[in-house]
């Protein structure tokens, strides 16, 4: 037998009234109670990418966040990246990467997500054609990506082709924590640090990952763990010296590729 | 000048040199959907600039002119540095004929002049 029935507010608890006849459903047996509206949101099974170990929680989240997203209008594929992927509970938003060929109304989506979840979410659109720009070109795209959970199986196979003035524009990022260090928390200064070493490795043709991106900061700023620049414990003059030293490394190999670059006819 | 209030206006310039630095290079690149794209951090420096003005006296009226004389010069000399050494390094298509208006502009938003 199977009801629907709708939550009251109670003054202690909260309840659901169901009628007194009825076949089955015994005063005193055990029922599980789902939302009416999972019918309505599509079920799927996540896709995993370089994910070892992931929380039953946290599978069950991105399928409800596949579901009300596909609910909603129907997109290519739907991409979870980010903190929440970290072992725990500390991510402060969902990071979600939405392909699709039309923009869509991000802020109601986002609205959405919260009011359903209760989660802050920060969701990006893009093209197909956008994304795999991104990942020819982009350091912090290869990052990003380097860990999903995806509704649909998601391919890619790229060649890197930096666009040296976009890397110089990110690179330019980073510049900040070189004026600001004294202002800025540990996570603004990883984040910083990050952007900055996730340049230098792709132009130096190698893999970023998140991983790799936390181990060249260890060995290049001599840290134990990465939580050092995390709760901002560093030494300052020895991090700064170091920052500026790879800072102007990379930028003049970027200046040296904006210099090699074909000239446009 | 107080030390606090000096070093305030040193970050000031900074985060703003970052933003003008940004939106001349974004026009040396000239492609609209790098412009899209990419606002979001010239946004971030900008936004943190407008925290800093926020906490220099006067924070509802013009800075005095002794001050604004010596923020534009910085702006102006710092903007001008990096753009040049980019130039000075084959970067093409930078027109350091910005500078000056560019710079005036984000002192009008930011009500230092």
């Amino acid at each position: 037998m199977e009801l629907i029935a709708k939550i009251s507010k109670g003054t202690l608890m909260d309840q659901i009234y169901i009628p007194k006849n009825r076949a089955g459903l015994e005063t005193g047996s055990y029922v599980i109670i789902r939302p009416a509206i999972l019918g309505q949101e599509q079920e799927t099974k996540p896709n995993f990418y370089n994910i070892k170990n992931i929380e039953p929680i946290k599978v069950e989240i991105a399928r409800r966040i596949f579901g009300i997203i596909s609910s909603i209008f129907d997109c290519e594929n739907i991409i979870i990246v980010g903190s929440f992927l970290d072992k725990g509970f500390n991510f402060n938003d969902l990071d979600i990467v939405i392909i699709n060929e039309s923009k869509i109304n991000i802020k109601s989506l986002e609205l959405t997500v919260k009011s359903k979840l209760g989660f802050n979410s920060h969701i990006i659109c893009l093209s197909n054609k956008e994304l795999l720009a991104g990942l020819r070109t982009d350091p912090l795209y290869q990052a990003m990506l380097s860990r999903f959970v995806s509704k649909q199986r998601l391919i890619f196979k790229i060649k890197d082709m930096p666009d040296y003035k976009i890397l110089d524009l990110h690179l330019l990022k980073s510049q900040f924590l070189i004026d600001n260090f004294d202002i800025l928390t540990g996570k603004e200064k990883y984040s910083l640090t990050r952007n900055l070493i996730a340049i230098k490795l792709f132009l130096e043709n190698k893999k970023i990952t998140n991983e790799m991106i936390d181990s060249e900061i260890m060995r290049l700023f001599k840290l134990k763990t990465i939580n050092e620049l995390k709760d901002n414990i560093i030494n300052k003059l020895e991090f700064l010296k170091r920052f500026k030293e790879i800072y102007k490394k990379t930028f003049n190999k970027i200046m040296e590729g904006i210099k090699n670059e074909p000239k446009p006819q | 000048m107080s030390q606090n209030r000096n070093k305030l206006i040193n970050l000031l310039i900074g985060n703003l040199a970052n933003s003008i630095i940004h939106i001349i290079l974004e026009k040396a690149i000239n492609k609209p959907e790098i412009n899209e794209k990419y606002r979001k951090e010239l946004v971030n420096s900008f936004q943190i600039a407008k925290k800093y003005r926020e906490k220099i006296n006067p924070k509802e009226s013009s800075f005095p002119s002794g001050d604004i004389e010596y923020i534009k010069e910085k702006l102006i000399k710092r903007v001008r540095a990096e753009l040049s050494l980019r130039i000075s390094k084959g970067y093409q298509n930078i027109n350091l004929n910005l500078i000056k208006p560019e710079v005036d502009k984000i002192l009008s938003e930011l009500l230092i002049r």
